[in-house]
């Protein structure tokens, strides 16, 4: 999701709407709004739309929405004299360029031209990575032949915002952009760069542009270059580019592109076709619809639809709409113009019964045994720190705190924090808790979930007996046959440490005082008996 | 009815010979604070079981000097005890005694014990106790004839002091100890006839008890589980740790997608494996197609905590099952985030999957509409949403009192290839609903980090 500030009166003049129908014609688009102040409002647009990212795209959508324009929009596109030879740049191989002719810019508008560039960089272009775009003033521009090339990093030139010239390396090492984007495309002290080619740069791609080419408000006509790691990707930004451009009443002029691999035309403006029946459009909606309602509703997504025969349609899909892969695309953009608030959703039918996992059902029955036991039930985070873990157990690579590093392998380092953080409060305390710890198993991650309920009493005075009599009845509800065995644990006293053993030879938990040794690193100065039942051995033939 | 000091001071009166004592004295006897005797002296009064009498009392007390002499002697006994039958010179007996020797001269000829002749002293008698000594010993010799002396000698100081008597009131007085504990005993040897039981303050807060209750959150769990039970789903569960295969690849998540960069979910270290290869290559092909870019296998294999419970939904398709299908999740999520009032980097989600012949859009969205009426959530609406695994996508909006409306769920078809991938030529719907947020309003907490509060005393409070 991404968010855009717009100047509001532009979208409200140009649509003739009032604010509250704007609201709903966006969120019927996918897109929620918020002011920001009288005159300008953010608006959220989804990833799968970057022809949205700017107020001419918003305006062409909601014209189809409004039934004012149907259709594909078409813009005035010509040949123009221009070229951009591509040479080889390993980094980022590919470079396309296009040219908008006839704009008007203003502040407001020339401040949305940067944002429209800038949220490109961060949706399809992923952070400059995959694409990066350079928009220059063309009157500015002294040769009409650009080429694309790796220079060297003491390549001199004036990077935007500057008064002196630079070299490539001081505009990595010194600009806010260069630190930021500096690493992304330089190699072997080589950087991607367009440029004039009597060797004047214009931008040092994904970094920053030449301030020889800045764009001001008395800009008339944009040169625009895409470069990257995907032609197709960096082909789509150059069309959705120009295209909403033209929306606001350019001209597309196209620049002839030369490399070894392609050699052709940009913008290239790529329509493709994609047959759809209105059969198979109502049978996902779950409406019946005319094959004559499915195409005016395309044609109000802004789509060219034509008649094939009987209930199939073929659908000429515009270069910027990236986001049609597949039928059921088309589908979504019917029932958006449908309306999801004129979509009944259909009543609910009851078609088999349902169940709970043999683990819940279980776990049910434990807690309630719990609660007649006299235990309180808490409920603590999975993720802890390794300070209080012991053995083997799962790292986070890229913790967000020091206090959530590991996922427990046990309950009861959770529970003694627990304890922990409640000796002030009224005694007797006694705590249980169901919930999972992770533990390393034959699967096909290497680890598993491992369903564990632990018991725990705190009091001034506390035994082994005082948990083991109510563990014992809980166990002995569950109709499971155990007993008792001398055992040791690291955190409980020698001698007062039992493990509990199912059928004779299964160990299903662990019963004992906490040493005092441990109370006392962990700052507990009440004495502890704790218990932890592995819940998930226990199920078997009789529970 | 008597409390049972009340009856301790009865019984302590009779076992006196007159049947009376001061407050003073039982209080000293039973142990039971002076000012407790004075306010149940009042209540004895009151119910007519003793007299009261005020006395004065003259007390005489040991000044300083009183307590010194009492371990000493007075200066005269010193004085015979030092000459031990023998004359010494004056000068001698100055070294001795120092500034005590005038006293003990002057009082020495008074009481005729010595007489003086020259510089020498000469003993009369060979050895002498004061009965001075003697009061001080036991102040109760102390009376009218003989306080004066001492008085003058600055030994005793003397106090006026009024003394409460209790007496009592009636010879014949019994009195019956009432039943506090029903006892056994009691019940078995009709003791209750013979004595009242004991009143309560009945009206009093009683003391503290730990009652043991369900957590209110897990309960919440369990009552969303009932829902989905009852609408005819089958719980299925996963592990936290997961393949990224399942978490995104299947559902579609390009390898580059923003969503899968390292601040947006939990890493671990280590791979696993996909055992069903075909499975694998089908993916491959999806992302190929779809997404137009070189699917990296490594990166299917690496290991992460869960983000979406959407993953047990991946792996419920991914074992290929047969239509038709109902299943829900109910579980924790993991996502790096900042922890604050609003957010939590453990979660819980509730993820459902239906595969049905036939399932549409509309009755996605009749699907959606009864969970939430079943949850308590009766009105919703729908807005279009963008997921990379479902086409068409909705989120839907719940109308919460007092809050307006708040994003609850995203749903969706699940996208053709999806299926194509996994092999099952069906419809299906998907969505996943974020639960803790959602539990938050319903519960009406101000901070979501209360919902796991390590806090006895907010869960012994809580009423949910």
């Amino acid at each position: 999701m991404v968010n855009i500030i717009v100047y509001k009166w532009d979208l409200l003049n140009k649509l003739k709407i009032s604010e509250n129908e704007l609201e709903d014609l966006l969120f019927n688009l996918k897109s929620e709004v918020k002011p920001v102040d009288q005159d300008h409002l953010e608006i959220e647009i989804n990833n799968d739309r970057p022809d949205l990212l700017s107020t001419p795209g918003i305006i062409r959508a909601i014209k189809g929405l409004k039934k004012i324009e149907l259709g594909e929009a078409k813009y005035e596109v010509k040949q123009g004299e221009y070229s951009l030879k591509v040479e080889k740049v390993e980094t980022r191989p590919y470079a396309v360029a296009g040219i908008v002719r006839g704009i008007n810019l203003d502040e407001d508008s020339l401040k949305e031209l940067i944002q429209f560039q800038e949220k490109l960089h961060i949706t399809i272009g992923r952070k400059r990575k995959k694409v990066a775009i350079g928009i220059h003033d063309l009157d500015k521009i002294t040769s009409k032949n650009i080429v694309y090339r790796e220079v060297q990093l003491d390549y001199k030139f004036t990077p935007l915002n500057e008064k002196r010239e630079l070299t490539v390396k001081e505009v990595l090492e010194s600009t806010e952009q260069g630190k930021q984007y500096g690493t992304i495309s330089v190699k072997d002290g080589r950087t991607p760069a367009i440029m004039e080619d009597n060797g004047s740069i214009l931008s040092i791609p994904p970094v920053i542009n030449s301030e020889k080419t800045r764009l001001e408000i008395s800009t008339r006509n944009l040169f625009i270059d895409v470069t990257g790691t995907s032609l197709d990707a960096v082909s789509a930004t150059l069309d959705i580019l120009t295209t909403n451009l033209a929306e606001m009443g350019g001209k597309i002029e196209l620049v002839k592109v030369l490399s070894e691999s392609y050699e052709t035309w940009y913008p290239q403006l790529k329509h493709s076709k994609m047959k759809i029946s209105s059969d198979y459009v109502s049978k996902k909606i779950g409406l019946n619809l005319t094959t004559e309602s499915v195409i005016e509703y395309l044609r109000m997504a802004r789509f060219d639809v034509s008649k094939v025969q009987g209930n199939e349609v073929e659908v000429i899909i515009p270069p910027y709409r990236v986001d049609i892969i597949s039928q059921i695309d088309l589908v979504e953009d019917v029932a958006m113009m449908i309306g999801y608030q004129n979509l009944e959703p259909s009543s609910f039918k009851l078609t088999r019964l349902g169940a709970a996992t043999k683990l819940t059902t279980v776990t049910r029955k434990i807690r309630d045994l719990s609660i007649g036991a006299g235990f309180t039930e808490i409920f603590t985070f999975v993720l802890t720190n390794d300070r209080d873990i012991e053995g083997d157990y799962v790292k986070i690579v890229n913790p967000v705190t020091v206090d959530y590093t590991v996922i427990r392998n046990s309950l009861i380092p959770t529970t003694l924090y627990f304890l922990k953080q409640n000796q002030h409060s009224k005694m007797p305390i006694l705590v249980f808790e169901i919930g999972d710890a992770v533990i390393r198993g034959n699967t096909d991650t290497g680890y598993l979930n491992s369903t564990r309920a632990v018991y725990s009493i705190m009091d001034s005075k506390v035994s082994f007996e005082d948990l083991q009599s109510r563990i014992h009845q809980i166990l002995y509800n569950l109709n499971i046959s155990f007993e008792y065995r001398r055992a040791e644990h690291p955190l409980l006293i020698k001698g007062r440490t039992a493990e509990i053993i199912k059928d004779k030879e299964q160990v299903v938990g662990i019963i004992g005082e906490v040493h005092p040794q441990v109370l006392e690193k962990l700052g507990i100065e009440y004495p502890i008996v704790i218990s932890e039942i592995y819940v998930d051995r226990l199920i078997g033939e009789n529970l | 009815m008597l409390s049972e000091n009340e009856i301790k001071i009865v019984e302590y009166l009779k076992s006196r010979p007159n049947k009376s004592a001061t407050a003073e004295e039982i209080s000293d006897s039973l142990g039971i604070p002076l000012s407790s005797i004075y306010s149940l002296s009042q209540l004895l009064k009151e119910k007519g079981y003793v007299r009261l009498e005020e006395k004065k009392l003259t007390k005489y007390e040991l000044t300083d000097e009183g307590k010194l002499r009492l371990q000493r002697g007075m200066p005269e006994d010193v004085l015979i005890k030092t000459l031990n039958g023998q004359s010494r010179k004056i000068s001698e007996l100055k070294e001795l005694m120092g500034n005590e020797l005038e006293i003990a001269l002057g009082w020495a000829r008074r009481k005729n014990l010595i007489k003086i002749e020259k510089d020498s002293v000469i003993p009369l008698v060979k050895d002498y106790q004061s009965p001075e000594v003697d009061l001080l010993r036991d102040p109760s010799k102390i009376n009218d004839n003989n306080y004066k002396q001492l008085l003058a000698r600055k030994l005793i100081s003397v106090k006026q002091e009024t003394a409460l008597i209790l007496s009592l009131a009636r010879e014949d007085i019994t009195v019956v100890k009432p039943i506090t504990y029903i006892t056994t005993d009691i019940i078995k040897n009709h003791e209750w006839e013979k004595a009242p039981i004991k009143e309560y303050n009945v009206e009093a807060e009683p003391p503290f008890y730990p009652l043991a209750k369900k957590h209110f959150f897990k309960e919440f769990l369990e009552k969303l589980r009932d829902v989905m039970i009852n609408l005819g789903f089958t719980e299925v569960k996963g592990n936290y740790v997961e393949l990224e295969f399942y978490n995104f690849d299947l559902l579609f998540q390009a390898q580059d997608h923003p969503a899968r960069e390292i601040h947006d979910s939990f890493m671990i270290e280590g791979k696993g494996e996909v055992k069903d290869l075909e499975l694998m290559n089908r993916v491959k092909e999806m992302h190929k197609k779809g997404w137009k870019y070189e699917w990296e296998p490594n990166i299917a294999l690496r290991l992460v905590l869960r983000s979406q419970t959407t993953a047990v939904t991946s792996r419920v398709l991914s074992s290929r099952p047969r239509p038709p299908i109902r299943t829900f999740t109910i579980g924790k999520v993991f996502r790096p985030d900042s922890i604050d009032a609003t957010h939590l980097i453990e979660f819980h989600q509730l993820d459902g999957l239906v595969v049905e012949n036939g399932f549409a859009f509309r009755d996605l969205l009749g699907v959606l509409k009864e969970i939430f009426y079943q949850i308590g959530i009766k009105e919703i609406k729908f807005k279009p949403a963008y997921f990379p695994f479902t086409e068409p996508s909705v989120e839907v909006y719940g109308k919460i009192e007092g809050l307006g409306w708040v994003e609850m769920s995203g749903a969706g078809l699940l996208r053709p290839e999806i299926l194509e991938a996994v092999g099952i030529d069906s419809d299906a719907g998907a969505w996943g609903i974020g639960i803790d947020r959602l539990a938050m309003l319903l519960f009406g907490l101000k901070d979501i980090r209360l919902l796991y509060a390590n806090n006895v005393d907010f869960l012994r409070n809580f009423r949910g």
